[in-house]
């Protein structure tokens, strides 16, 4: 299968929506969102914690640390409220501009 | 917002806590995965080798979350400020050369900056300082004359260009009557809404009305805090309780809060912020249709929106209005209306504003000699520079490193130049003379803090940043392999380098020709004559009350009294009496017409008036030119007399002989009213500075009686009254006292000083001016040298080789020698020519401080070229004789 470079700031949108279903930890994000995507989107660590550490400072996830299902200490990470509405901002624009860049592809 | 900053505040104080999470979490990542790839049927070191792959670098990773959690910035700095220790720990005589040369430079800066802050910058300790005016009359004779006081009444009622309009005279008090000794006091008679127009209100009482104005209203006065405290016991019930003032009873009726400041004054002169006393209130008496005599000074506070280019035209108009009222001609005259704040530090304003310059000078210059000890020491780091950009380190991290330590060095100059600057400001004080305006509020003040901060961050971007860039340029594999030593490369750096001297070298020549103008125009005004001998000679004031001393015949009794007397002590000379002392502001002048001779249209003869006893002129030490000195003969009803000076006599009889001529006050004279000039004095110049003398007279005492007078003693050199009043001045000053008292236990002495005190305080500013552009100069010229000293050396041991081999080719010491001083002497010549030019340049702006020396003086600068020449020898002799001792075989074997 081939992978593709996620686009500039759609990582930040995957992290959240992934979250939207309930709180998980850094490798669960990554995976679920490689194992959804069929393959095709594969977050790499080196942008995946960086990420996480900056979505905390802004306030839209916050962090606490949990057991995981095999029994061990992991950080996990919950959206926040104001995280909540933030989703719904990115999802909103990221189906626009999807929905604009199709239509431009298939009427020019 | 409120979240992010809480959030970095965390990760910046829990930042090992931060840490420690982030390395759990990427370990349980790092677990997962290699669990994930053993599920899938590899073997465990094989998951491991895949999960390490797919992590990628570890440590990039970490530095992305801390840029991430917005922290790394202060990070960073605590990094690299840490280094920067760390390096500067490592070189501590670098370090400390340039903590102390920059701490030398930036103190002065601030000392020199507090004193500019304090007296240009900051406001005037009034309400809305800049509402407030000072009122004059001006014509080309005088350009600042004091007011008539029914010219000001019509200008008080007339004006709409001002909220509040008040007139002042010096009127000095004597206080007696309670136990302990008679005092003569400040003192100010004003007009109603003085202090309203100051803006500063009786912290008892009330200030003075116009129905106080009326003459022989009844005696009131307003006293000073300090008066209250120290005289009255701060009695709470002072308001209502008569004082003796001039042995005359005065009710007291305010008293005015501590600092009260004067507004400053030029007539009968005190200066700005000097302690008044008490105020009483000014009588309008006299004549209202007589308005020749002026001597009160107006102040006023404008209203909002009015200019005072507006006042001065609204004044102007009703001068007109009133000279036509009264039938004279005014147009001669203009009303000034000056700034308060201009009338008090204009004058000052020149000589501070080339002492910034100056020391903006000497900053510069250590900012260039920092810059080329960096440039030296980074010639030193290339392979530690060369390490870390191989090893990664982006260029601008390296920029950054190394502006960290320039500025870490130019804080830790500005915090030791701060503790000097304060201990500078006392001395810049105690070196001012006490009518220094605004001399009592320098300090080193909150803005001064500031600006030291500022210049420190300032002058550490300026000198580091040159060198940080070249430093960074380096090129890894150049700086690794050259391994420094042979390293003909930094040919660039070498060619800053001496720019940067002969800069140095050209600001140095310009400050020391700057000092040296100053010290021979000093030197001048010491060594000039000043009309009067002032060694030896003690001087009091003290004032008659008209109380007890109600005729003319008691006033003249008492001075030939207590002179006689003072003449009897044993080792005085001379002791005389006059209305004034020179150089004490005395400024009262009157016209006269002069027998036989017509003054051209819209002039008049006019002359600055004065009196003296017989001896005054002898105890002064003023020579007597032509005719003869009052005798005791020139008395009430004896033929009128009066002496003049000889500016008087060049300027109404220019080509004859004046003693003999006649001059009268009365505009028709009669045979009695003329009065026969008797003899010509010499000229005593009319302030320190002056060029020459204001034409004067004197009246001779018993002919034109003064209450208030400065008695003037004159002792032999053998009375032991050296300079400085030699061994014991209180013993003078205790013999005079009791005198004084012994004729009338109810006098007080005021301004008890010695002529050479006067003298003194009349240098201390240009005096003061030398010594810190000297001591300015003396630095930068030692900049410079070190400077000069650091560029020749350096070349000197890129070039041991060199010298080795020219050694062993049969070159001899002195070649070597001579080869060595010329390069230092190509540094300094152009940098010396450069400095003459830029002195000459700046002769302008030294005009106005200097006098009786041209700003092209060749006398200073040639000596000044002549020093120069001379440090930089001294500076290139100790690398030249290192060089001309080079050891050839060492030399060529080192290669």
């Amino acid at each position: 299968m081939e992978r593709i470079e996620l686009p500039q700031g759609t990582l930040d949108l995957l992290i959240l929506r992934t979250l939207a279903v309930g709180p998980q930890h850094g490798w669960a994000i990554s995976e679920r969102v490689q194992q959804v995507s069929s393959d095709v989107l594969r977050i790499q660590q080196g942008s995946l914690y960086p990420a996480l550490h900056r979505l905390e400072r802004r306030g839209w996830i916050k962090a606490r640390w949990g057991t995981s299902d095999n029994n061990r200490r992991a950080k996990y990470y919950e959206l926040t409220r104001a995280g909540k509405k933030q989703l719904e901002v990115e999802e909103e624009s990221w189906r626009k501009l999807a929905a604009a860049v199709a239509q431009v592809l298939e009427n020019v | 917002m409120l979240n992010d900053l809480l959030y970095r505040l965390r990760a910046l104080f829990g930042r090992a806590g931060m840490e420690a999470e982030l390395d759990d979490e990427l370990r349980f990542h790092f677990e997962r995965e290699v669990e994930k790839y053993v599920k899938a049927g590899m073997s465990e070191d094989e998951a491991r080798r895949r999960a390490r792959m797919a992590f990628g670098g570890q440590e990039q990773m970490k530095e992305d979350c801390r840029d991430a959690r917005g922290t790394s910035w202060l990070e960073q700095t605590v990094q690299d400020a840490r280094y920067a220790l760390r390096q500067l720990w490592a070189s501590k005589t670098f370090a400390v050369t340039m903590i102390l040369t920059l701490a030398l430079a930036i103190g002065a800066n601030s000392a020199i900056f507090s004193v500019v802050e304090n007296v240009l910058i900051r406001p005037l300790a009034y309400p809305r300082a800049d509402r407030m005016v000072r009122l004059f009359l001006s014509s080309p004779a005088f350009p600042r004359f004091p007011l008539n006081p029914w010219d000001f009444h019509d200008y008080r009622d007339r004006s709409r260009s001002f909220a509040s309009l008040a007139a002042f005279s010096r009127s000095d008090m004597q206080l007696s009557g309670d136990t302990a000794r008679p005092e003569m006091l400040n003192g100010f008679e004003i007009t109603a809404g003085y202090f309203e127009t100051l803006g500063v209100r009786p912290e008892l009482g009330h200030e003075f009305d116009r129905s106080n104005e009326v003459p022989n209203s009844a005696r009131q006065s307003i006293i000073s805090d300090r008066l209250w405290r120290t005289r009255f016991g701060a009695a709470a019930d002072i308001i209502g309780k008569k004082i003796t003032l001039n042995a005359m009873p005065f009710t007291v009726v305010g008293v005015m809060p501590a600092g009260t400041e004067h507004p400053g004054n030029e007539y009968h002169a005190m200066a700005y912020g000097r302690e008044v006393d008490v105020w009483s209130p000014f009588w309008f008496d006299g004549n209202p249709s007589q308005r020749g005599s002026h001597y009160i000074e107006g102040i006023g506070r404008l209203k909002d929106g009015m200019t005072v280019g507006g006042a001065r035209a609204e004044m102007n108009t009703i001068m007109q209005q009133i000279g036509r009222e009264h039938s004279r001609d005014n147009s001669e005259w203009q009303v000034l209306v000056v700034p308060l704040n201009e009338e008090i530090v204009g004058t000052s304003r020149p000589m501070l504003l080339v002492l910034l310059g100056a020391v903006g000078m000497v900053l510069l210059i250590a900012c260039a000699n920092a810059a080329n000890l960096l440039l030296a020491r980074a010639a030193n780091r290339r392979r530690e520079l060369a390490v870390r950009l191989a090893l990664g380190a982006p260029r601008g991290r390296l920029v950054r490193q190394l502006m960290t330590e320039s500025l870490m060095i130019a804080l830790a100059g500005g915090a030791l130049g701060l503790a000097l600057a304060a201990v500078g400001v006392r001395g810049i004080v105690s070196l001012l003379p006490m009518d220094f305006p605004r001399v009592h509020d320098i300090q080193v003040s909150a803005p001064v803090f500031l600006f030291t901060l500022a210049i420190s961050a300032g002058t550490g971007i300026l000198f580091g940043l040159f060198p940080a860039l070249q430093g960074s340029r380096t090129d890894p594999r150049v700086g690794l392999h050259e391994g420094g030593r042979t390293a003909t490369g930094g040919r660039r750096q070498q060619r800053m380098r001496s720019a940067l001297v002969v800069s140095e070298v050209t600001l140095a020549c310009a400050l020391l020709i700057g000092a040296g103008l100053m010290l021979r125009s000093l030197l001048n005004q010491l060594h000039l004559d000043p009309g009067f001998r002032e060694d030896h000679v003690l001087t009091a004031t003290m004032s008659l009350p008209s109380a007890e001393y109600k005729t003319d015949e008691q006033t003249a009794q008492f001075y030939k009294q207590l002179l006689g007397d003072l003449r009897a002590m044993p080792g005085v000379e001379a002791a005389g009496a006059g209305s004034d002392l020179p150089w004490t502001g005395w400024d009262e002048n009157s016209s006269f017409d002069i027998e036989g001779k017509q003054p051209p249209p819209n002039e008049f003869f006019h002359g600055r008036y004065h009196a003296a006893t017989p001896d005054y002129f002898r105890a002064l030490g003023t020579p007597l030119v032509r005719g003869r000195f009052f005798t005791d003969a020139d008395k009430e009803g004896a033929p009128a007399v009066v002496i003049i000076n000889e500016a008087l006599a060049k300027k109404y009889w220019p080509h004859e002989d004046a003693v003999g001529k006649r001059i009268t006050f009365e505009d028709h004279p009669k045979e009695k009213d003329w009065m026969t000039v008797a003899g010509v004095v010499g000229d005593v110049k009319d302030k320190p500075g002056s060029v020459g003398a204001e034409p004067g007279f004197w009246w001779p005492h018993q002919q034109a009686q003064f209450r208030t007078m400065a008695v003037v003693a004159r002792f032999g050199p053998g009375a032991g009254l050296g300079p400085g009043l030699g061994s014991d001045p209180r013993a003078m000053t205790d013999a005079l006292r009791n005198e004084v008292h012994r004729l009338n236990p109810g006098l007080a002495l005021a301004h008890v000083q010695l002529m050479d005190e006067i003298v003194e305080e009349s240098v201390a500013t240009p005096r003061m001016a030398f010594l810190l552009v000297g001591l300015f100069g003396g630095l930068a010229i030692l900049l410079a040298g070190i400077g000069t000293y650091g560029v020749i050396s350096y070349a000197v041991s890129q070039r041991t080789a060199e010298f080795g081999l020219r050694m062993a080719l049969g070159a001899q010491r002195a070649d070597l020698l001579r080869l060595v001083l010329g390069q230092g002497a190509r540094l300094v010549i152009p940098g010396a020519l450069l400095g003459l030019g830029l002195a000459l340049g700046l002769g302008r702006v030294m005009e106005s401080l200097i006098y009786g020396v041209s700003p092209a003086d060749p006398l200073t600068f040639v000596s000044v070229a002549g020093l120069v020449l001379l440090v930089a020898l001294v500076a290139s002799y100790f690398p030249a004789r290192r060089a001309a001792g080079a050891d050839p075989m060492r030399a060529l074997r080192s290669e």
